[in-house]
């Protein structure tokens, strides 16, 4: 097998391969909305319980979905607990060989999965790509990884005694996912419990039901069979009962911080019957700051801000939400902000020329919103160009001079909004950030090798970029999740995440008879 | 071998060789002697320190990148021990620098000394803070017989005001040279060839300096916003009968500037003028395709302007941009990675660009001995005169060449950046970079490699491996 390397981003400088995107988005606009069945085994129940719409066109129908029942989720259970046995004894080889099989398939895919995720995320173009090469990546890591998991560790041997440590897959692993990679996510998610031999049930955001249909299609066409992988569209009350159930155990989770902590109390549950522990894998939100120091390239620094602030409307987990200045540089960096900021295009995710797409639904644009009114009523906020009328806009935004007690300096706001801070020095700012819960990403910008190593030694975060934009993890480059209240501390597309999968047994058997070893 | 339908000339003849040959030989043996001048000596030799240790070199870029952000002599001295602190076997000088720095008046002498170490270094790639404080240099190098083109460094353009204060510092120069260079001695070496009046007055300008929307994946809004200050540029030119050179930079934005440049100069505005340019890079693999474009536009909808558009053959300033680009994302790379085949590139591009003379007026930019003697060879061969070809070196790197082109009587320019310390630091690194590389022609001449082994003619890969 060729060893690891990441598919590669389509190359958009290029006026050619630009132009390829618009019939893409018209073929997928041509097919109607994508109905998302209820996939159980090869039951499949349609309905339309669920209305997945276009952000920036709220009257767009991207994807209608039924909404999984309680008996649902039970049956769902029942036949993933039957599929569990016979993929678990599947060789590791065998399982991964299906997993690059769906690599293939969704390669085969990619302007179709990556125009659905424009439509039905608002995720545009560049980004949306990248989200459908990291769900290929996952899939071809994660197959190697399952392959060379299965050849065991060495241990120290002696004569005498055989000593051998495997790993054996845990049975079933409830995924459930967000929308902002709604196929990078749910994919990776989904590819380590199978390439571990676990049976798997997603379900996937509400928001985001027929990009998971897609990817469900291409494991099962892959080779994924019936009753190892489930697929249960619904809202909260879905993942919910598939965290109570005793059957369950892995949850895989990514999103927000409240629903993780509400998770992870209900796993530590051990129901009469339950005869096991559930394992947790959750990667939650975040508050990520970037530093700058008096030395920092702010040519640089600017450019990498616009993208980590406000690329995706500022909703990644990795996304930039606090700028801790270096006072010397501190009002120069705001007014080369606030005037970059008024260059940025909020528009709909399919025009190539839009820097800022519509957040995800009125609910967040309303969130958003209302922290730009208490920034304009606590500091100075900056605003950038009108935003459309239709549609879940919000612009992107500045804010500096706050309190320090500020709640836009705290809570994770998710959307296009920047807050600037002034510190005195640069271990000030390791000190605010070191007083937050979150610590998923980071940035530094600086010149000196001193205060980078300093910085990396301090800040308690999962991924601390120095010198670049702080979001765009790369599997296997940027193994890539948070610590503190930020996740369970796995590092997904890393070395040690198919780990969380899975059960450890050491087997050591006596080779002596009779005094002979044998 | 590749005979030329339209001359007759053989690609690769002996009779173009042995021109190529003897004009190289000419052009080396007007070179200036180096001991006449000591300071480039200087400098000559902390960069052969430099390109022999890769990490002391990083130490280098890093330092000299970081200059204008420090606040004091004591930052800057904390910097420089910082890089060289990851130099494994610093030479001994520098051993005695970090010892320096472990006192705070000897961190004060350390970073004066190395503040003006850079300073030195930039004065000589750099020729003045802003257009009328150049103008002196810039009148030397004319009654020298070299003519400039000046270019103005900046910082990155990230918001409108950047762009509009760099179109107004570009406008200023176009005002500050043509009013200076009037006052110029004659050198009617260096002010027509057959096409008619070569303006003395000439600026390169930068097209993601006039825009901060320049964006690789969406060129449509950078353009347009870009086209606002440089049309109001053309028509100053114009006016003033002055050349307007428009740069390329790297692949992200190649394609926006080159149809920018040649949609904007078909504007019927324009016919009459000013005198424009464009810039070719060798280095990419698809430049002979681009080559083919621009012509097709000068037979075509250029045809009609009354000054035929300057093409600049360069080899490429971002190779290292465009290499660590695309394996970062896995593209094919789009550069030449053999020195060789990107040099039998700048050949061919050469001749098809003298024999497209008529339409275009061509400028052979290199520092390579042997590229300026081939493309001159050639075009004589061709039965053009000198007048003909332009020759073009960057300031501090190619002066002594300069200096030995105009003593042959070529038509030479140089390219000489203006601006402050800050904003030059970018290009400085750049030029550092390629006057370091252990590939360049200049670190070779820099070794001692002899003339002919300087002077023979590039082997593409191809023809190396036995492929046709």
């Amino acid at each position: 097998m060729k060893p690891f390397s990441n598919e590669p981003v389509l190359e958009l400088r290029r006026a050619d391969v630009r132009a390829e995107l618009a019939s893409a988005l018209a073929e997928s606009d041509g097919r109607g909305p994508v109905r998302v069945p209820v996939w159980i085994g090869e039951d499949r129940r349609e309905g339309d319980e669920l209305i997945s719409t276009d952000p920036g066109q709220p009257d767009r129908v991207v994807a209608v979905a039924a909404c999984a029942s309680a008996g649902e989720v039970d049956e769902a259970l029942r036949r993933a607990g039957e599929g569990a046995g016979k993929w678990a004894r599947t060789p590791a080889g065998e399982r991964a060989r299906i997993l690059l099989a769906a690599a293939r398939g969704l390669r085969a895919r990619r302007t179709r999965a990556a125009a659905l995720a424009v439509r039905e995320c608002a995720k545009p173009w560049p980004e949306a790509d990248a989200d459908v090469c990291e769900a290929i990546d996952f899939l071809e890591y994660y197959a190697r990884g399952a392959i060379e998991l299965a050849q065991g560790a060495p241990l120290l041997q002696v004569p005498g005694e055989h000593n051998d440590l495997r790993w054996l897959p845990r049975g079933i692993a409830a995924v459930i996912s967000p929308w902002n990679f709604p196929i990078a996510i749910p994919c990776g998610m989904v590819a380590a419990a199978l390439a571990t031999g676990n049976s798997v049930v997603l379900k996937p955001a509400e928001q985001a039901p027929g990009c998971a249909q897609l990817l469900c299609e291409v494991l099962r066409e892959a080779g994924v069979p019936a009753d190892v992988l489930a697929l249960l569209p619904g809202e909260g009350a879905v993942g919910a009962a598939l965290v109570r159930d005793p059957r369950v155990h892995i949850i895989a989770f990514t999103g927000s911080a409240a629903v993780g902590l509400e998770i992870w109390r209900t796993a530590a549950e051990t129901p009469p019957g339950q005869k096991h522990l559930k394992r947790v894998i959750a990667e939650m939100g975040g508050k990520n700051c970037v530093l700058v120091d008096a030395d920092a390239d702010l040519d640089e620094v600017v450019p990498a801000m616009l993208n980590s602030a406000f690329g995706y409307a500022g909703q990644k987990c990795s996304a930039a939400a606090r700028l801790l200045c270096h006072e010397s540089v501190h009002d120069v960096l705001v007014e080369r902000l606030a005037g970059a900021i008024t260059t940025l295009q909020v528009g709909q995710a399919q025009n190539l020329a839009t820097d800022v797409p519509p957040v995800i639904e009125q609910a967040a644009q309303e969130r958003v919103s209302a922290y730009r009114d208490k920034a304009r009523a606590e500091g100075r906020l900056v605003e950038g160009a009108p935003v459309p009328a239709a549609g879940w806009f919000a612009p992107p935004a500045l804010a500096a001079e706050l309190p320090a007690e500020s709640s836009i300096l705290s809570e994770e706001i998710f959307g296009p909004l920047l807050a600037v801070e002034r510190v005195r020095d640069i271990s000030d700012a390791c000190d605010r950030v070191d007083a937050s819960p979150f610590a998923l990403t980071g940035g530094l910008f600086s010149r000196n090798p001193d205060t980078v190593e300093y910085v990396a030694g301090r800040l308690p975060v999962g991924n601390l970029y120095v010198n670049r934009e702080i979001t765009g993890a790369m599997v296997g480059r940027q193994p890539f999740g948070g610590n503190r209240l930020s996740g369970t501390g796995t590092k997904a597309g890393g070395p040690g995440y198919l780990l969380q999968f899975v059960e450890p047994r050491t087997v050591t058997e006596n080779t002596v008879r009779h005094g002979l070893v044998v | 071998m590749t005979i030329d339908a339209h001359t007759g000339v053989p690609a690769g003849s002996s009779a173009l060789e042995a021109e190529t040959q003897r004009v190289g030989h000419s052009i080396a043996g007007a070179l200036p002697p180096a001991a006449r001048h000591p300071i480039q000596a200087l400098d000559g030799k902390a960069m052969q320190l430099a390109s022999a240790d890769q990490e002391l070199k990083a130490a280098l870029f890093r330092f000299v990148d970081v200059v204008p952000a420090c606040r004091s002599m004591d930052d800057l001295a904390r910097h420089l021990t910082g890089f060289l602190h990851e130099v494994k076997h610093p030479p001994a000088p520098l051993s005695v620098a970090m010892r320096m720095a472990d006192s705070r008046a000897g961190r004060a002498a350390l970073g004066a000394a190395a503040a003006a170490g850079v300073r030195h270094m930039a004065h000589r790639f750099i020729v003045g803070e802003d257009p009328r404080a150049a103008l002196p240099v810039l009148r030397d190098a004319w009654k020298r017989g070299v003519a400039p083109s000046v270019d103005l460094l900046g910082e990155a353009t990230v918001t409108p005001r950047e762009a509009d204060d760099y179109a107004s510092r570009c406008a200023e120069a176009l005002t500050t040279l043509t009013a200076a260079t009037a006052q110029w001695p004659t050198r009617p070496r260096l002010e027509g060839d057959s096409h008619g009046v070569i303006p003395r007055a000439n600026l390169s300008v930068k097209i993601s300096a006039l825009t901060p929307l320049l964006r690789p994946h969406a060129p449509e809004r950078g353009q347009a916003d870009a086209a606002e200050r440089l049309r109001p540029l053309l028509r100053q030119a114009r006016e003033a009968g002055a050349h307007l050179h428009i740069d390329s930079e790297s692949l992200d934005t190649r394609d926006a500037v080159l149809d920018l440049a040649l949609r904007l100069l078909a504007e019927p505005e324009f016919a009459a003028g000013p005198s424009a340019g464009i810039v070719l890079q060798a280095y990419l693999r698809d430049s002979p395709q681009m080559l083919h474009r621009v012509l097709n536009w000068a037979r075509d909808a250029g045809k009609s302007r009354a000054q035929p558009l300057t093409v600049r053959l360069v080899k490429g300033a971002y190779w290292d941009h465009e290499m660590v680009q695309a394996r970062q994302h896995g593209w094919e790379v789009p550069v030449f990675d053999a020195k060789a085949d990107c040099d039998a590139n700048f050949e061919d591009l050469t001749r098809r660009l003298i024999d497209a003379n008529g339409l275009v007026r061509v400028a052979v930019a290199s520092h390579n001995l042997r590229s300026l003697a081939h493309a001159v060879a050639y075009n004589r061969l061709r039965g053009g005169t000198d007048a003909d070809l332009e020759l073009q070196v960057l300031k501090g790197l190619g002066d002594g060449l300069a200096e030995a082109l105009a003593g042959c009587e070529l038509r030479v320019r140089a390219y000489c950046p203006v601006g402050d310390l800050v904003a030059g630091m970018a290009y400085l690194v750049r030029r550092l970079l390629e006057n370091t590389a252990n590939d360049s022609f200049l670190h070779d001449q820099a070794a001692g490699v002899p003339l002919d082994d300087l002077l023979s003619a590039p082997t593409p890969s191809h023809v190396l491996a036995g492929r046709p």
